[in-house]
């Protein structure tokens, strides 16, 4: 069944939400099958435009790319310098300030340690983007690479892999978080990074692997491979290529995800842990002072909120510049 | 179709013993289950092994997997340590969560389903930009943030409803509740069912009903529908099985006592009877769920059917 | 006249500007008269039939000017509930791709009682009746049972047949066919274009066939207009063109056709690529491909020189053209 308009094994990426959630509805399907828009009213369009230059040309004039990009910048250097705007130390707390409003100084208040929740923002965003960079990255590799290899390969590797993932997306992500982080005290970064590439990697496997699949089949890949291309050759030069827009675009929705998917665990404690700063930790703590000192639980909520945002719709903007279909 | 539906019941079998070998495997790692057992002293030497051998522990743990998986065919999921059967547990347990999934669902069908028609149908006015907008939204915020700003706004300072449920959960409290569990994706239904009217909307068998003269209501429901809402029916069955396994947040949020406060309650004591128990019934819910979906492809598309 | 296009202009607004599909159309069909109109993908064939039958996309479509009188009213004129009762009752159209145009989630019976029960007020069982007996009247066999079965268990050459029995269904009086038999197998088109003939014949409709083969058109065709960038180039009874053609990109067509007395002949190709109608040519469109050009025919738009009572060409050197 080609023409397919649904896959039930689809691409699937961890939010929070309902465990698992499809990121990719109508992202990588529709990706895949290429630049090739439907007829054009003239009933004949062909003027050869290169993919990334004509998606180019589109994102600089779309202003959700524009906001969300300078979004994303933004979030990107405070993560790196966040002393620049933000002086305090994000552990100096004083009890005796607990949950007080904002005041000189201390422009959102306090929370219910005491500590300057401004500072505790700033300092979030951090971890924020540590984790949703380096979980996206380990997950873009690891799933690309064997999507790649899978797809090349066929036989019995493809058939091994493509089980294992099925196996990896019947376990809901947040139940899956629950046992395997809870007996881990470590409070680095790294626990959580691990664990969401070990449940992210299947859906960058399955774009990368459809898309080597088709791109295999391709009559210059054919072609080249008759001319006696090798393997390796094959890979890098004639089909990756054609696998990097839909991984690229699936992957920064997931980017999204993942920080959306750490506040979610570090909510639930088995996250990241203090004295990690984190907008979950964050959020978790001031939800029992909901009623009188709703602030501490609003800026983190806002800046959590205002990221996965930035990221999903940056993702989304490159998707409908890279797929003509939707236009 | 009916060998279609054998294969692929023979199809589930190994991600099933996959994915529950997988989480027997982590719940081991979880921890040594016996520790959680004597409370919180050390437990002594003797005891600690006496448990081990009652509970089979001093197997390994292929054995032990084999073993467990065999009285979950006869309906035993074992007991928790505190004495009370797992079975007993989840039959209070899993009601509440259905209820909640149940909502959810029709959350979904509702609103997401009208919300993408009409988006669908107007696409690029005002209304569309803006619902998508909405849409993109809600996915971005973590659930667990939607669902505290809900109760805080609609349960603490506007008082329309209680900010947690009661222990019997009757549906009418779980209305918000099954509101944020549905919220991602409800906004995913919204676009999905957009994204299929948009293109189908263009499609030749649409011209060709609209050449035939029918009214636009007939080309829209008769033509237009039943074929956009394939995929929207198959994606919202899949959905139940991540929605159940999902509603861990937002039943903590809520303080509902459904298969997530249990499952979180046996994380936190490490009753690994527990767990396993729950997860592996939520694992063959999600994959009866697929199943499902695949059947109701077939029955939707008679080119799947007639294969 | 039972359709009169009059200077028909269809434009499309998309991201690269403003396509002008169709500049000035004008052609006509008497009742019971096949009228062929030719031309490359692209040259805005397709848009007026859409224009004329009232299923363009609006937007991105436009119909800037011009009129399209079907039995005495102008269509374009008319609310669109009046519009609707016209089609597939007075006038229907045949597609290319029959297997997309029929919609795969229902049944044929169901598509082809459809026709009856909404215009006809029938009730579903006796469109069904009515639908068995159209897959006989096109010559599908076991239409009684076949009738309950979804169009992706057909064969190509049978799902056109029900396209056509579509058309049929409430008697037209003319029908639109656009590429009716491209998309099949070249054993089955000959079959398929012979079955619409006859049946044309039978039922005294008329027909606007829509095509960019030659070969298909010489044995059904009364008369050939000739498209090219959105204009008519030549129009003419089908026996004048092949005579003779008074357009040089007719000429070209008929050259690059392979026959059997030009053996060991090279086989002529048009040079060059039909315009993109973002940016047409001034003067006539044709002049960059053709092998008459002068200065006038770049800055000079042609108009449609009277070649005869029933002819047309729009070549200001149609003479010459016509001398060879």
């Amino acid at each position: 069944m080609s023409d397919q308009p649904y896959d039930p094994e689809r691409a699937v990426a961890a939010t929070p939400a309902g465990g698992t959630v499809d990121v990719s509805l109508d992202a990588a399907e529709t990706l895949q099958q290429g630049p090739n828009g439907p007829d054009g009213p003239a009933e004949e369009r062909e003027r050869p435009r290169s993919l990334w230059s004509d998606a180019w040309r589109d994102l600089r004039r779309n202003p959700v790319f524009i906001v969300s990009a300078l979004v994303i910048a933004f979030l990107v250097l405070i993560s790196l310098w966040p002393s620049a705007i933000a002086s305090g130390s994000p552990l100096a707390c004083d009890l005796s300030k607990a949950r007080q409003g904002s005041q000189a100084g201390h422009p959102f208040g306090f929370d219910g340690q005491g500590c300057d929740v401004y500072t505790r923002t700033v300092y979030g965003a951090r971890t924020s983007v540590a984790v949703g960079v380096l979980a996206t990255l380990g997950v873009a590799v690891l799933g690309s690479v064997l999507g790649a290899l899978a797809g090349f390969f066929g036989g019995v590797w493809d058939a091994v892999l493509s089980r294992v993932t099925d196996v990896f997306f019947a376990i809901p992500v947040v139940l899956g978080g629950l046992v395997l982080l809870s007996v881990i005290t470590s409070s680095t970064i790294w626990p959580v990074i691990g664990f969401i590439v070990l449940l992210g990697w299947p859906q960058i496997f399955r774009i990368s692997r459809g898309a080597v699949i088709t791109a295999k089949q391709n009559d210059y890949v054919q072609a080249a491979r008759a001319l006696g291309a090798s393997n390796a050759r094959l890979v890098l030069r004639h089909i990756a290529p054609n696998a990097v827009a839909p991984v690229i675009v699936v992957a920064t929705i997931a980017l999204g995800t993942y920080i959306s998917l750490e506040a979610t665990l570090s909510y639930l404690g088995v996250g990241l842990k203090p004295p990690s700063v984190s907008w979950g930790i964050d959020i978790s703590a001031a939800s029992p002072y909901i009623r009188n000192a709703p602030h501490a639980l609003l800026w983190p909520s806002g800046a959590l909120a205002v990221t996965v945002l930035a990221f999903i719709m940056l993702g989304d903007a490159v998707r409908d510049a890279l797929d003509p279909k939707l236009r | 179709m009916g060998r279609y539906v054998v294969r692929r019941l023979l199809q589930m079998i190994p991600v099933f013993v996959g994915a529950t070998l997988l989480i027997f495997l982590m719940v081991h790692v979880m921890g040594d289950p016996i520790a959680g057992l004597c409370g919180e002293r050390q437990c002594d030497q003797a005891t600690a092994a006496r448990l081990k051998r009652e509970f089979g522990l001093d197997q390994p743990v292929w054995r032990q997997y084999l073993t467990y998986m065999g009285n979950v065919f006869t309906g035993d999921f074992g007991t928790a340590f505190n004495g009370q059967e797992v079975t007993e547990l989840m039959s209070t347990a899993f009601p509440v969560t259905v209820r909640l999934t149940l909502i959810a669902i029709v959350f979904e069908i509702v609103v997401g389903v009208t919300l993408g028609v009409l988006t669908g149908l107007r696409r690029g006015r005002p209304v569309d930009t803006g619902v998508l907008l909405v849409t993109l939204v809600v996915i971005s915020v973590p659930t667990f943030v939607t669902g505290l700003l809900l109760q805080l706004l609609l349960g603490v300072k506007w008082d329309w409803i209680r900010p947690s449920v009661s222990s019997e959960a009757p549906f009418g409290e779980l209305v918000l509740p099954g509101l944020v569990l549905a919220s991602v994706s409800l906004a995913y239904v919204t676009r999905l069912t957009r994204t299929s009217i948009a293109e189908n909307r263009r499609s030749d068998y649409v011209r060709t009903a609209v050449a035939k003269g029918l009214p636009r209501h007939r080309v829209v429901v008769r033509h237009l529908l039943r074929n956009s809402l394939i995929p929207v029916v198959t994606f919202i069955g899949a959905d139940i099985g991540f929605l159940m396994g999902g509603a861990i947040v937002t039943e903590r949020i809520f303080n509902i006592h459904g298969v997530g406060y249990q499952l979180y309650q046996g994380i936190l004591r490490q009753n690994t009877q527990t767990v396993v128990g729950f997860v592996t019934v939520l694992v063959l819910v999600f994959l009866l769920a697929n199943l499902l979906v695949d059947l109701l492809y077939a029955v939707l598309d008679p080119r799947i059917r007639y294969v | 006249m039972l359709l009169e296009v009059r200077d028909l202009h269809v434009e499309f607004h998309t991201r690269d500007g403003v396509v002008k599909a169709v500049n000035g159309v004008s052609y006509g069909v008497e009742a019971g008269e096949t009228l062929a109109v030719l031309g490359e993908s692209g040259s805005g064939k397709s848009v007026t039939a859409q224009a004329v039958m009232g299923i363009l996309d609006m937007p991105p479509g436009r119909i800037t000017r011009g009129k399209v009188v079907f039995r005495g009213r102008d269509l374009l004129g008319l609310r669109e509930d009046e519009r609707r009762r016209v089609r597939g009752a007075e006038m229907a159209m045949i597609f290319q791709d029959a297997l997309s145009s029929l919609n795969p989630v229902l049944t044929v019976g169901d598509q082809l009682g459809e026709m009856f029960t909404v215009h006809r007020g029938m009730s579903r069982r006796d469109a069904r009746a009515k639908a068995v007996e159209l897959m006989d009247r096109v010559r599908i066999p076991a239409a009684w049972e076949r009738v309950r079965q979804y169009p992706h268990q057909f064969s190509g050459g049978m799902r056109q047949r029900i396209m056509i029995a579509m058309a049929l269904a409430l008697e037209p009086a003319l029908i639109i066919a656009d590429e009716p038999t491209t998309a099949l197998d070249v054993t089955v088109q000959a079959q398929v274009m012979e079955l619409l003939a006859e049946l044309r014949r039978e039922y005294r409709m008329g027909l606007v066939l829509i095509t960019h083969d030659l070969g298909v058109v010489a044995d059904v065709a009364d008369r050939i207009a000739v498209m090219y960038a959105g204009r008519i180039v030549e129009s003419a009874p089908v026996h004048d063109i092949y005579k003779a053609p008074a357009h040089p990109y007719t000429r070209g067509l008929l050259d690059s056709i392979p026959r059997l007395d030009h053996k060991g002949r090279e086989l002529y190709a048009i040079k060059g690529l039909p315009p993109h109608l973002t940016h047409v040519p001034p003067g006539c469109a044709f002049h960059p491909r053709c092998p008459l050009a002068r200065d006038v025919c770049r800055t000079q738009e042609p108009p449609l020189y009277e070649v005869s009572p029933t002819r047309g060409s729009a070549c200001h050197f149609w003479t010459e053209c016509l001398d060879g």
